[in-house]
């Protein structure tokens, strides 16, 4: 059990230390090879639970000071197993996609390196059997992040995002903290069992500010509003990382974590509700930003966002196990995605612009159709996983009551065809925009095509092999035991259900449909619509401005602070006190001075008078 | 007013212009000449105590003796340390010996 | 002669006050040598009327005899300057006046009006008592301070020589 994170911990010193000297262009051995590893055994965990293992395993005790007792420990249950499926999975395929698309980096074994340091600390993070440490893991993929987002790091754009990446996620994790803290205060323990076993003794109050102080750390690390800035800026370390932290692992972390401390959640009506609001805005919000971006991997990062909202959503209205599918299933087909779009960015060799790209489905023709295959599963196509993983999301909202809601997810499902076959039209069909890049083209190496058809099997079939049938399908009976005091009642699939099935299916089919008609058919149209949209299309290109408004209201106020209070604090008052007070001593020396004139007379004076200053005031004192 | 009291005002006074003399004089032979004044003063004022007291009658001139070999003692030395200096800075000025100067 | 000479005692102790003034107002460095000679005998008169006739003897020959003739001796073998009167007389010798005058007067005020448990009578120690003193009660100090001539006889000798060229 313990295997699973240390191998990779392991590979990762070795590989940081030696692989400048040693391993070289072979670093990638040792690295692939554990993750492997480790994969299989997550595979074996994940036989073992389904067949009704279960594990709370204290492994070392940590900290014992007095009443604040924390361990290492490690525990396994269908919510844990399943985790563990999409993270070594993923991260296995990203680990041999990364022998060809890292190929000829000068920092070869140090990217290496990093991919096992965060799949160690992944895998601790979703092994934790306590707060504090999933804490310190959480912090753990936060560096890792940093570290591979700035993994280029003397292009400037790319060590700013790193930074970037590390202050947003330094916000929320503040939240987290401060959660992690009061839970403390009013429980008492940190590990999962004593918490959770003791929720009902919580005040309803102090419940909901754990819950949204909890949540705010979600919303850092997952990227939702108004924390989402430093996930398109993250695009800039390189595709592999982008497809393993950014889309199927680190981003998911805190959706887990939602997940896992459902027992406490459940308990605020309003922090479920604060979940699900702000996760369905960020899912309409993200897409709609999503609809109008020209690099390639902008796109993808915007989509991620997006899902992510409605992961958080359906936690939000309670549907628990809705949103880990959908997270399960956005894992593998977003993880394809993005390495989809790496092969696209290397045949292109390097152009990320969509708007340069055209007509390179016949020159790759494995990247093409794996990639058609996710942008179908995300759309929501019949048959494929994010039909059956999406729609348990909206059924979910739609049966809790939350109209609204379900009908946000819609639009934003709509959203989501649209921008994803854009996509693929801009970038596959039609005619080649620039015809020298468009020559060199090529099909990626076979270490790169071969994960990319990997993904593609569950991205098209887990949704069969988990989510049927619906709501009630295998998933549902493997996540039952973890959620199930929260769950309330189990719905069954009706009739309803049915026609809110195709309902969503069709809007899908409507999205892909309206994609081909401005892309393919009519090519004038998206211009002529992006002029009648006028405001709203530049609003979307810009982000909508919230980095500049973030610029505005934080950071220039905050150097502008900092710079007064250099100037006047430090240099003023600080170095001048520092400084006078030498000078005052070196004047009281300088005035002193001449008194040491060496005539033994004067020294006599001087103790003479004294002498009779003492003696006269002794005298008078006296008296 | 006793006798002591006017022996004991007089070696007082002798005393303090021999210090003065200390102060204000720049040659050291003149300094150690009203140094040797003010020997006499404290030899005067002893002998004036051991002649008026009760019991210590005698030792005051003991001491004094003690003190007349001293003080001449201290006199050679002094006056040798002056022709050392003369020799070395020729002058006699106490203002030239200001080597510890701060 | 238990009897105090009031009138002796004033005319001696005003010779001696003003020999000690010459010695320290005289721009001369002999001048000054010879008041302190004078300021000597006057103390030696102070001694007889004091009835220390031994004392008196010791002070003549000690230091008229011999520390004077050391003084006069030193002048002799030294220069000396003439100039105004910052060549003789600190700058500081102005503020040292009134300090030694207040001092002085504090001193005589406390002798004034001091309480002496002494006897209205003086005693006169014959020379015998006086002697036997000297080589009994205090023989060690007497031993030590012969030491102390040896070693100022031998320093002043090691001071004063001409250094072999």
């Amino acid at each position: 059990m313990l295997l699973i994170p240390l191998l990779p911990l392991v590979s990762f010193v070795i590989t940081g230390l030696f692989g400048k000297r040693y391993f070289k262009e072979k670093s990638h051995y040792l690295s692939v090879a554990a993750v492997a590893v480790s994969w299989a055994l997550s595979m074996y965990v994940l036989v073992q639970v389904m067949g009704g293992e279960r594990l709370n395993w204290q492994v070392y005790q940590w900290i014992a000071a007095g009443s604040f007792k924390v361990d290492i420990g490690i525990l396994v249950d269908p919510l844990t197993a399943v985790m563990l499926l999409v993270v070594s999975t993923v991260g296995f395929m990203v680990h041999v996609y990364s022998i060809g698309y890292m190929k000829d980096d000068d920092g070869y074994y140090r990217f290496f390196a990093y991919l096992n340091l965060f799949m160690f600390s992944m895998f601790m993070l979703v092994l934790a059997n306590n707060y504090l440490l999933l804490y310190v893991f959480w912090e753990a993929v936060g560096l890792c992040s940093y570290l591979l987002i700035s993994f280029w790091f003397p292009k400037k754009s790319a060590a700013n995002a790193g930074t970037k990446a590390f202050l947003v996620n330094r916000v929320g994790d503040f939240g987290f903290g401060l959660g992690i803290m009061l839970i403390f205060l009013t429980v008492g323990t940190l590990s999962y069992t004593g918490v959770f076993s003791s929720v009902a003794t919580i005040g309803t109050g102090t419940i909901t500010a754990i819950c949204l102080l909890l949540f705010m750390g979600a919303m850092g690390k997952s990227a939702q509003f108004p924390l989402h800035v430093w996930l398109p800026d993250a695009m800039e370390g390189p595709t592999p990382v982008s497809s393993l932290i950014h889309a199927a692992t680190m981003v998911n972390a805190g959706v887990y974590m939602v997940a896992r401390s459902s027992p406490i959640f459940s308990q605020s009506q309003t922090a479920m509700l604060v979940v699900a609001l702000v996760g369905s805005f960020t899912a309409i919000f993200a897409a709609s930003i999503g609809l109008v971006q020209n690099d390639i991997k902008k796109v993808l990062a915007y989509s991620t966002i997006s899902q992510l909202g409605y992961m958080f959503t359906a936690l939000g209205v309670g549907a628990w196990t809705a949103g880990m599918f959908h997270l399960v299933a956005h894992g593998f087909f977003k993880g394809l995605l993005f390495l989809g779009s790496g092969s696209v960015i290397h045949a292109m060799s390097g152009e990320q612009d969509m708007r340069k790209m055209g007509g390179l489905k016949n020159k790759t023709k494995i990247t093409y159709w794996t990639f058609v295959v996710g942008a179908l599963a995300i759309s929501g196509f019949p048959g494929l996983a994010g039909f059956f993983s999406k729609d348990s999301v909206l059924a979910g909202t739609f049966h809790k009551g939350y109209w609204y809601l379900w009908a946000v997810g819609l639009i934003a499902a709509f959203m989501t065809a649209f921008y994803m076959f854009r996509l693929i039209f801009m970038t596959f069909h039609g005619e080649p925009r620039d015809e020298k890049a468009y020559a060199h083209a090529h099909e990626s190496p076979r270490s790169m095509t071969i994960p990319l058809i990997v993904l593609a099997v569950p991205s098209a079939l887990i949704g069969l092999v988990l989510g049927l049938p619906p709501e009630d399908g295998y998933i549902d009976h493997l996540l039952h035991p973890v959620f199930e005091n929260v769950l309330g009642e189990v719905h069954h699939f009706g009739l309803l259900d049915g026609g809110l099935m195709t309902l969503s299916a069709l809007i899908g089919i409507g999205g892909i449909m309206m994609a081909w008609l401005f892309y393919v058919k009519r090519p004038d149209l998206p211009a002529k619509a992006g002029a009648r949209a006028g405001f709203l299309y530049r609003a979307a290109l810009n982000k909508y401005w919230i980095d500049e408004i973030y610029f505005a209201l934080v950071i220039n106020p905050v150097q502008a602070l900092g710079r007064g209070l250099w100037r006047g604090v430090d240099q003023l008052a600080i170095d001048g006190f520092v400084n006078n007070a030498a000078r005052f001593v070196r004047g009281i020396g300088n005035a002193l001075r001449p008194s040491q004139s060496g005539g033994v007379q004067s020294y006599l004076m001087t103790m003479f008078l004294g002498l009779l200053v003492l003696t006269i005031s002794y005298w008078l004192l006296t008296m | 007013m006793s006798p002591l009291q006017q022996y004991l005002i007089l070696a007082v006074i002798l005393f303090f212009i021999g210090a003065w003399g200390v102060l204000a004089r720049r040659n050291i032979i003149m300094v150690i000449m009203c140094v040797e004044l003010m020997f006499n003063a404290i030899n005067v004022a002893l002998v004036a105590f051991s002649n008026y007291s009760t019991t210590g009658a005698g030792r005051g001139e003991v001491f004094v003796f003690v003190i007349f070999a001293l003080a001449a003692a201290e006199a050679a030395i002094g006056l040798a340390i002056a022709i050392a200096m003369y020799r070395l800075k020729q002058n006699l000025s106490v203002d030239d010996l200001d080597e510890l100067r701060g | 002669m238990t009897e105090f000479n009031q009138l002796s005692f004033l005319i001696i102790s005003a010779f001696t006050i003003a020999s000690a003034l010459c010695v320290v107002l005289f721009k001369n460095l002999i001048y000054s040598a010879l008041s302190m000679i004078g300021s000597f005998l006057g103390v030696a008169g102070i001694y007889i009327l004091l009835h220390a006739e031994l004392v008196a003897a010791a002070q003549v020959l000690i230091y008229v005899g011999a520390i004077s003739v050391l003084v006069i001796f030193a002048i002799m073998l030294t220069g000396h300057r003439t100039g105004d009167i910052n060549v003789f007389f600190h700058k500081q010798a102005w503020i040292a006046a009134p300090v030694c005058a207040v001092a002085a007067a504090a001193l005589i005020a406390v002798m004034a009006t001091a309480e002496f448990n002494s006897s209205s009578n003086s005693q006169n120690p014959s020379d015998e008592n006086i002697a036997t003193m000297l080589f009994n009660e205090y023989s060690f100090p007497f031993e030590l301070v012969s030491l102390v001539l040896l070693v100022a006889v031998i320093g002043a000798v090691l001071l004063a020589k001409k250094e072999k060229n």
